[in-house]
């Protein structure tokens, strides 16, 4: 019994780390939306005005599906978007590499400038990891 | 379970939109909608033929492109050869010429990439970029 209130416990800590990331990098980039908008227009996948209508919308979207985790309000659907965007940072990120672009992810905003493609790679995969998890988590209790 | 978290998920999309439109109306005028260059850092055709020899033109498309033709006058400095062709514009600026700097066409990055650089590195003022590029150029009337 102490066991399961342990990992109830645990589970609850994964939810406010993962959530509180997203939380985190959606203020800083609502914060500085034009550098944001750089940011994607680096990636020279999109034209620039849906580069900058994205900077000002996603950062909002990764703050209510961060605090959806924190509180468990909508939990399920904020997972699936923060899973979805999770993939599609990777997928851009990984794309940028093999195109030779030099490239700031923007994940974090400016603040993440100097990180290099491995840093930001193995964070964005942790936080996948950790997003299963929770998904698989959340499956586990609906099936018992 | 999917169906809920999809629901759940459109929820958030739409709650996301709020901030996000309050926040567009916010900056507005702070923010360039439709070019990565502030309106303020473009220039145009007409306006930079007018300035004549106050203007000193900055080519940023290949080396290739640049052979081809070029604006009369114009320096080649692109970012595939950075380090030699800076060195060689550089002398060729003096701090009461405005820099038109210029690539392909209204959608290549290259001119605003350069002339940031011109801006933060060379430490140049008056550096614009030329709307819509050699292209337009091109088509505007001699």
């Amino acid at each position: 019994m102490a066991q399961v209130a342990q990992m109830k416990y645990a589970w609850r800590i994964v939810d406010l780390i993962v959530g509180g990331i997203f939380v985190y990098a959606g203020a800083i980039k609502a914060l500085d939306p034009v550098q944001f908008a750089n940011d994607i227009d680096n990636y020279k996948t999109l034209p620039w005005f849906v580069s900058v209508r994205l900077a000002v919308y996603l950062p909002w979207l990764e703050i209510f599906c961060g605090l959806a985790l924190i509180f468990r309000f909508l939990y399920r659907g904020g997972l699936l978007i923060l899973t979805a965007l999770i993939l599609v940072f990777i997928g851009a990120t990984i794309a940028a590499k093999a195109r030779g672009l030099d490239i700031t992810c923007g994940c974090f905003g400016h603040a993440s400038k100097n990180w290099n493609f491995s840093t930001h790679l193995v964070l964005d995969l942790l936080i996948l990891l950790a997003a299963v998890v929770l998904f698989s988590r959340v499956r586990r209790t609906e099936t018992s | 379970m999917k169906l809920r978290a999809v629901r759940e998920g459109l929820l958030l999309v739409a709650l996301a939109c709020l901030p996000a439109i309050g926040e567009g109306i916010y900056f507005r005028d702070k923010i360039s909608w439709r070019s990565s260059i502030p309106a303020s850092e473009l220039v145009t055709v007409g306006q930079a033929r007018a300035w004549g020899d106050g203007a000193i033109w900055v080519d940023t498309r290949p080396d290739e492109e640049f052979v081809r033709d070029h604006v009369p006058g114009a320096f080649s400095v692109n970012e595939d050869h950075w380090n030699e062709l800076l060195p060689q514009f550089l002398p060729n600026w003096s701090p009461e010429k405005k820099v038109v700097v210029y690539c392909s066409a209204e959608s290549c990055n290259a001119a605003r990439d350069v002339a940031k650089r011109l801006r933060d590195e060379a430490q140049l003022r008056d550096v614009f970029v030329l709307q819509g590029g050699w292209e337009e150029w091109l088509k505007s009337p001699k």
